[in-house]
């Protein structure tokens, strides 16, 4: 019966074209409005690493004067400075953790055959591209003694290794960085996550870095962030070193803690060393505070989705609302002129629930091929996002699950668009359209 | 067969209550063809409507097969409906998205009847009118009694015991009136109770048994005993 339903259904649709084009016009531009925003917000709202995401932990530490306030709604600091991310990362425990920063480069080849290009890049530990699960296409991350070294060594991504070198192999060879020259040791391959977790205080959605080195050439090469630096208080900085001395924030920290027992045990050894710091007289109050926030949690806390990307999200479902609305009219006035056909089928034998049935088939049928044009019309609008908006351009795209998502929103909305039409319908009295066929 | 027992209609609106049908009471028996006829606004159709299943009645029984009706949910008189009653009609009722094997099929597809045994009995049934090759045809295609013989072959598809016929003969010339009459008559013969509501005393004559409604009441009863020629068929003693 139901391969019948689809038949009347798709009859009833082309007996009359007109009605039926809007009315599928409508449904997609609908879908269409509505899965681009959903879309983004979909993209933004993802774990970036769920994988690993309630096993990365990014610390906070209060080490700010009494009285002093900065904008987070705990008011601790979003950022740590250079020495307690250096201290920290020189713990022993826990295994894998990380300090970064965003900085920069002019990329060249010290010849005249590829021309410079400005990158940013990450100057981390080697431990972020494990506890990030960065995949490599060619090599793999510098070694410790590298990196205890201060080698002049490079991760680069194949994007900058397809412009480089043609996407061939490229470890072992050498590329400049401003004027420094520095060995490839490993491609990696593009990121997952659409989202830089890592890093939301230097745009969340900007693009990962193509360049990675190791964070000791921050003191060797005196390096300075390409990020956001927070301070609290007045200090005389001059020169790096002062810079790498004071009380600024400018460094992300991240910490792998795989169970509870390591989260709580980390979070004992943050205080200790937050009272060790206190002793040392680089900052005066009564309570120790840290922060220890896992991916997910950090993200809420940070706001990456605002709430204006909700509002947006409501709107846009908003506009479906008004669509369905219309096609709620079309539909009725559709079906109540088919009363008669129904008077005759229920003369016939038809039960309720079957005329009721029918039309909400037909009405799927609508939403079907209003979803599918609604994504063509969601494509152009991402399309239209990512030529607009740059940093928008990684969330700017539909996966696999908005794309099943837009035909089961499109026909659910028609089907919620249909109920009371086909419930009218279903409840004509056979009797009174039979003598006026 | 079929037994209404003081069955009344109301239609009740906010000023005016109107009795279409009142203390009704009509025994029909297996294979009878009765003819309803009776003066516009009498109750005749309201009568077949309530016989048919197709509106409620608001008071008395109706028994149909030993099945009291006025128990039944509108999903049950759905099925006794199709499985049970046939419906030819003054407007004959096609539907004009289909065609004519696809107008037959439908009450079918409701029975729930295999698609080769349906393929079987619509071919049988257009046969039967003279319609076998013309299944591709849409309705609008064929002339007023052609298209009330497909009404015929559709009502016949289901194999219903009872047929109800609503001027069946009423938007036809005399000579396509005279044919459908004739094959009411041999579906009457091969088995089939027919009930039908028609303006015209001559078909009415035809039938072996009358009744006649005036508002809303049965207010005569004619029975034409014995006769198989309708040119010598008189009225009996009743």
């Amino acid at each position: 019966m139901f391969v019948h339903y689809i038949d009347l259904g798709w009859r009833s649709l082309r007996r009359t074209p007109l009605v039926s084009v809007l009315m599928v016009l409508a449904i997609a531009m609908g879908i269409g409005i509505t899965m681009t925003s959903l879309s983004v917000y979909h993209m933004m709202s993802m774990d970036p690493i769920p994988q690993k995401s309630s096993r990365l932990f990014h610390p906070q530490l209060q080490t700010m004067d009494e009285g002093n306030d900065t904008w987070s709604i705990d008011n601790l600091p979003y950022q740590l400075t250079y020495q307690d991310a250096k201290n920290l990362a020189e713990a022993p425990f826990p295994k894998y953790k990380a300090a970064m920063l965003r900085s920069g480069f002019t990329v060249h080849m010290n010849s005249s055959d590829v021309r410079p290009f400005i990158e940013s890049a990450r100057i981390t530990h080697r431990d972020f591209f494990t506890m990030f699960d960065t995949q490599f296409q060619y090599g793999g991350p510098w070694t410790a003694e590298q990196a205890a070294a201060a080698s002049q060594v490079v991760v680069i991504s194949a994007e900058i290794n397809e412009k480089l070198f043609g996407g061939k192999n490229s470890v072992g060879k050498q590329i400049y960085l401003d004027d420094t020259h520095f060995q490839i040791v490993g491609v990696t391959l593009p990121w997952d996550a659409h989202l830089k977790f890592y890093d939301v205080n230097n745009g969340a959605f900007n693009s990962h870095e193509n360049v990675y080195i190791p964070f000791s050439l921050v003191a060797a090469m005196d390096l300075d962030t390409w990020g956001n630096t927070n301070g609290w208080k007045f200090e005389n900085i001059n020169t790096m070193k002062e810079k790498r001395q004071g009380e600024e924030f400018w460094l992300q920290f991240w910490v792998q803690l795989d169970n509870e027992a390591d989260v709580q045990r980390y979070g004992e050894y943050l205080m200790n060393y937050m009272a060790q710091q206190k002793e040392t007289g680089r900052f005066n109050r009564e309570q120790l505070e840290f922060g220890l926030r896992n991916v997910n949690e950090l993200m809420d806390y940070r706001n990456v989705v605002s709430e204006e990307n909700e509002v947006l999200v409501a709107l846009s479902f908003m506009f479906l609302a008004v669509c369905l609305a219309n096609i709620l009219g079309l539909l009725l006035a559709k079906f109540m002129r088919r009363a008669p056909e129904v008077g005759v089928r229920r003369a016939l034998g038809a039960s309720k629930r079957q005329v009721f049935l029918q039309h909400i088939v037909e009405v799927s049928m609508l939403g079907l091929v209003g979803g599918v044009l609604g994504i063509v019309i969601a494509q152009l609008g991402l399309w239209g996002v990512r030529v607009t908006q740059e940093y928008y351009s990684s969330l700017a795209t539909m996966d696999w699950t908005m794309l099943l998502a837009a035909p089961v929103i499109a026909i659910s909305a028609c089907i919620l668009a249909g109920i009371y039409p086909a419930w009218l319908v279903c409840r004509t009295a056979p009797a009174t359209y039979l003598k006026t066929q | 067969m079929l037994s209404m027992k003081k069955v009344s209609k109301v239609y009740q609106t906010e000023m005016v209550q109107t009795h279409a049908l009142r203390d009704f009471d009509l025994q029909v028996n297996e294979g009878e063809f009765i003819a309803v006829t009776g003066p516009s606004g009498s109750g005749k159709t309201t009568f077949l409507n309530i016989a048919g299943m197709l509106e409620p009645f608001t008071g008395g029984q109706y028994m149909l097969d030993d099945v009291d009706v006025g128990s039944l949910s509108d999903n049950q008189r759905a099925d006794l409906r199709n499985q049970k009653i046939g419906f030819i009609f003054q407007g004959f009722n096609l539907i004009p998205d289909l065609n004519l094997y696809e107008n037959v099929e439908v009450p079918l597809r409701y029975r729930g009847v295999k698609a080769a045994e349906r393929k079987k009995r619509i071919e049988t049934c257009l046969e039967q009118v003279g319609l076998g090759s013309r299944a591709k045809h849409l309705p609008q295609q064929l002339s007023g009694g052609q298209q009330q013989r497909v009404a015929i072959a559709r009502a016949l598809a289901g194999e219903p015991r009872f047929l109800l016929a609503d001027e069946p003969t009423g938007n036809l010339d005399s000579l396509m009136a005279r044919q459908v009459m004739e094959l009411l008559e041999e579906i009457n013969a091969a088995g089939a109770t027919i009930v039908m509501v028609t303006h015209d005393p001559e078909l009415a004559r035809r039938a072996p048994r009358n009744i006649q409604i005036v508002d809303g009441q049965m207010a005569d009863f004619t029975l034409y005993q014995g006769a198989t020629d309708i040119e010598t068929r008189q009225p009996a003693e009743v």
